[in-house]
């Protein structure tokens, strides 16, 4: 550019390009489906939405939690499921060699999924 | 031959300037500008095969040059990197599709210009203050931690709880910010888009349309908001060509 764009900064730019970079950088967040990865392409697109449904079970548990709605039993039934659901989820995981970032799809300009 | 659309400017009274003004620079790969009119707006174009076009980065910086040299004297509509159409005939039965909203986003980008905002914070301090509200208000609140009975999976419920309220508090604090800064811009009568947490620690990305004599009274304001949170980085640029506030979808 032919000019220079930075109109106010105080803190560093090395933190700053540091920053954008990850923003630009989503190579790894895409989902790349080719022949020679429909399965694992696959694998991780499912395991993605069933992550995503899961954080959010998760999240509107905690919102009636939090809203005293429930009984000592229901608690901690909830507990039980939402770990269950979670360890199952880390066993996927583990099986298809996924990690968090993986499932964390970039959706160009709406952003990451979760 | 195809063509690739960089821009479309407004144009009421000087074609002649804007084809002077082509001919003075080159776009992708050194390729000739020209103007394919209809009426008062053109797009500028150059020769470019589809299955030539690579999006890299050089290929992006060289489109993005004749973009903002334009914008320099030009009201103009940047059009997305790779736009490609057939012909020139194609290209202006599309301008003469578009016409009515063309004009409605040239109006409204008119005199104007682009500015960013960037807030960063510091994730670790952050988190580490809102973790202490957080626990202030658990304090508070007789529901806030589960204190039922001794088990592992009210455990985890109680570790999750904490989880999600941080997550509030941190979301809470965002907006709060966020009205600061609307409240500064709204007084430019800038247009205004916000998002929130694009990575742990840019909790905000900003973008503003204001116009062009404004740029020192935004540079001020944003000097006032650094003030008041010292613990976050604002990082203000400008003045860009309109990128983020065309808002229609080509027929």
């Amino acid at each position: 550019m032919s000019e220079n764009k930075i109109l106010f900064n105080t803190g560093s730019l090395d933190g700053l390009s540091e920053e954008i970079g990850k923003l630009i950088n989503t190579e790894d967040s895409r989902l790349k489906l080719t022949p020679d990865n429909a399965d694992s392409g696959l694998a991780k697109l499912v395991l993605t939405l069933v992550e995503l449904i899961r954080k959010l079970v998760e999240k509107q548990a905690m919102r009636r939690v939090d809203g005293g709605s429930l009984t000592d039993d229901e608690i901690e039934r909830l507990g039980e499921t939402l770990m269950k659901l979670e360890m199952k989820m880390e066993e996927l995981k583990k099986h298809f060699n996924l990690t968090d970032r993986d499932l964390n799809i970039n959706l160009g300009p709406l952003g990451d999924l979760m | 031959m195809e063509k690739m659309i960089y821009a479309i400017v407004s144009v009421t009274r000087d074609t002649e300037k804007l084809n002077a003004f082509l001919s003075g620079i080159k776009g992708i790969a050194g390729a000739d500008l020209y103007a394919v009119c209809f009426n008062e707006i053109s797009a500028v174009v150059s020769d470019k095969e589809r299955a030539t076009l690579i999006a890299d980065k050089s290929s992006a910086i060289e489109y993005a040059e004749v973009i903002e040299l334009m914008a320099a004297h030009f009201t103009l509509l940047p059009m997305r990197f790779g736009s490609v159409m057939e012909s020139s005939d194609l290209i202006s039965k599309m301008l003469e599709r578009n016409y009515i909203e063309i004009q409605n986003n040239i109006q409204k980008v008119e005199n104007k210009c682009e500015f960013g905002l960037k807030v960063f914070c510091d994730a670790e301090k952050l988190h580490e203050e809102l973790r202490r509200k957080s626990e202030e208000t658990a304090n508070a609140t007789p529901r806030a931690s589960l204190e039922i009975r001794n088990s592992v999976y009210v455990d985890y419920v109680n570790k999750k709880l904490k989880e999600h309220k941080l997550e509030e508090l941190l979301l809470n604090y965002v907006d709060s910010v966020i009205a600061g800064i609307s409240g500064y811009v709204d007084r430019l009568q800038a247009v205004n888009k916000f998002k929130k947490m694009t990575t742990a620690l840019n909790i905000i990305d900003a973008v503003f349309l204001l116009e062009k004599d404004k740029k020192d009274a935004l540079i001020h304001a944003v000097g006032e908001l650094q003030n008041q949170h010292a613990s976050l980085s604002f990082i203000l640029t400008g003045p860009w060509p309109p990128y983020n506030f065309v808002d229609f979808i080509v027929k």
